[in-house]
């Protein structure tokens, strides 16, 4: 409280006597401008959000993007096409063998190729293994975003295995190039499966605690529900995908309702379910439910997984494809159900050895638009909860 | 319903601004040096009536386009007169997808902002208009997004010159 606010009445609406000398004002501070970011731990990567508030209350909010921006579209006009498969996995580096999956996809609809059933299966356990250690940091860090710092530590021992696992069956711990066109890059080191079953096991266990420390925390509760609501509506307008969706109510999940691969198979075996939230701890589609969703997942995960464990066969692993890809004329456009959303893929070809257009709809930069709407009206404190729980990789927003 | 059943109902509907239908095909062994065409099938849409097109798209019974997944631009050659824009449609409800083409002039290319319809598509023009340099008339916010906002030139055409140096920094 200064001089100045007390000589100008027209800037505080209120001034209360409380004792001799001591004087309450109510400061007003209309149309301050918070600059988020780019160096913020909580915008996790470099984004900055320019932020309006008046008081605690945020009457704007604007995200500038671009900080991470490295042409991965315009370089996949200048590789060949199985030079491009690396650069797929640093737009989402936490979740690189479902990026990797989406542009083998992609290109295999042009070439028409057949897949060998158990490279198939290898690519389906890794993808869901990846969206487990993807959900893993989503959760822990979002729990270290509203200061719950122990649950972190927790989710990140158990993704240290499942990137072990996968340093065991490629050589890489996050960027793994590992699913090419065709199929794999190589087929499974001895007692790989047996490892990653016996990581399924081991994480059964360990899901529960994170229930129980975190999810439902009356803490962790209190602070994420009824804060940044995503109705239905707005979910399908802003063409939300992913757990964003399915965080607003909406049954919608690629893998079942527009199967690739044999997920079609596990799903008519009733291998596994898709957690849809139902708002139980406030409003639906709150940032509780949306992470709810990510937790829940992982389980159905470890379903999936053990699916392909139990009907794995042996076999090839990669289609006979040449050194120096050709793919036919035409464009085909591939969607599948990354960590945070559809992760689309739109190639083009003329024929020759380079692609004419690589398109990559990353699932991050969609679900990053809803933050204009949904954060004015929220208080500067639950902003950042509100971030945490539309679980962006800039690598994917900016490309 | 598949790509045929929606262009059937496209066309009994008469969707505004719908010009052909590109499928797939096998190559033709009596044509010389025919390669066919591989891919998914997709409707060729006028562009200036994209917005009346897609506005059909999301609100007919049988068609519920619920979701624009993808609105991107193409361009397919140096020596190519037109600009492509893509856009990819989603229905939750009927689960089945939609392709769109439309072509641009590289001379100018404008086209209506289709934000009215989807809101998704905001910030995917944003990107296609620094990318490519088409404009969307009567865009809400027609900032660049990616790039910063003195870049010069549009980066994503096939006939784009790297820049030497940005503010001093050489790119060589």
């Amino acid at each position: 409280m200064t001089r100045e606010t007390q000589s100008t009445p027209a800037a505080s609406t209120r001034v209360q006597r409380l004792g001799a000398g001591e004087v309450s004002v109510d400061i007003r501070t209309p149309d301050l401008e918070i600059n988020f970011g780019p160096q913020h731990p909580a915008t996790h990567g470099v984004m900055r959000i320019l932020m309006r508030a008046d008081g605690e209350l945020v009457t704007g909010a604007q995200p500038h993007l671009g900080y991470l921006h490295r042409c991965a579209e315009k370089i996949g006009e200048n590789v060949e096409w199985l030079q491009y498969l690396p650069y797929t996995d640093r737009y989402d580096y936490l979740a690189s063998m479902n990026n990797n999956l989406g542009y083998s996809l992609a290109v295999e609809a042009l070439l028409g190729v057949e897949i060998p059933r158990r490279a198939t299966l290898i690519r389906i356990i890794c993808a869901e293994l990846n969206r487990i250690g993807s959900h893993l940091v989503a959760f822990g860090t979002y729990g270290l975003d509203i200061g719950a710092f122990t649950p972190f530590l927790y989710t990140f021992r158990e993704r240290e295995w499942m990137m072990a696992l996968f340093e065991k069956i490629c050589g890489a711990r996050l960027t793994y190039s590992y699913i090419r066109i065709g199929g794999l890059f190589n087929d499974a080191p001895p007692g790989w499966f047996e490892e990653v079953s016996r990581f399924c096991d081991v994480f059964e266990q360990k899901w529960q605690e994170y229930v129980d420390l975190l999810l439902v925390n009356q803490i962790y509760v209190k602070r994420t529900a009824n804060i940044g609501i995503i109705s239905r509506e707005m979910a399908l307008d802003f063409g939300l995908t992913g757990t964003m969706v399915r965080g607003s109510g909406i049954d919608w999940d690629l893998r079942r309702d527009m199967p690739y691969m044999c997920y079609d198979e596990i799903w008519r075996s009733g291998a596994f379910k898709i957690p849809v939230a139902r708002g139980e701890m406030g409003a639906l589609g709150d940032c509780w439910d949306r992470s709810w969703v990510r937790v829940m997942e992982m389980i159905e995960s470890i379903k999936i997984v053990r699916w392909c464990l139990d009907n794995m066969v042996e076999g090839p692993v990669i289609a006979d494809i040449p050194k120096t890809l050709k793919v036919p004329l035409g464009e085909a456009y591939v969607g599948i159900e990354n960590p945070r959303g559809e992760l689309g893929h739109y190639v083009v070809s003329d024929g020759g050895k380079v692609s004419i257009r690589t398109r990559v709809r990353g699932p991050s930069f969609c679900n990053l638009a809803v933050l204009e709407d949904i954060l004015p009206g929220s208080l500067v404190g639950d902003a950042i909860a509100i971030i945490g729980s539309t679980d962006i990789v800039v690598g994917e927003t900016d490309r | 319903m598949d790509f045929q059943a929606i262009h059937d109902r496209l066309r009994a509907v008469a969707a505004p601004g719908l010009v052909s239908a590109d499928l797939p095909r096998k190559p033709d062994p009596k044509v010389k040096k025919d390669k066919g065409r591989a891919g998914d099938p997709f409707v060729l849409v006028e562009a200036q009536r994209l917005v009346e097109f897609l506005e059909v798209c999301r609100d007919d019974d049988r068609l519920k386009f619920e979701q624009l997944i993808d609105l991107s631009a193409t361009d397919p050659a140096k020596d190519d007169a037109q600009l492509w824009i893509n856009v990819q449609l989603l229905s939750l409800k009927f689960r089945h997808r939609l392709a769109i083409k439309c072509l641009l002039p590289k001379a100018a290319p404008s086209m209506p902002s289709t934000v009215p319809v989807y809101r998704a598509s905001q910030w995917h023009e944003r990107e296609c208009a620094e990318m490519f340099g088409i404009t969307f008339v009567g865009h809400p916010d027609p900032r660049n997004i990616l790039l910063p906002d003195d870049w010069v030139g549009s980066p994503m055409r096939k006939d784009y010159e790297f820049p030497k140096e940005y503010h001093g920094i050489s790119c060589e």
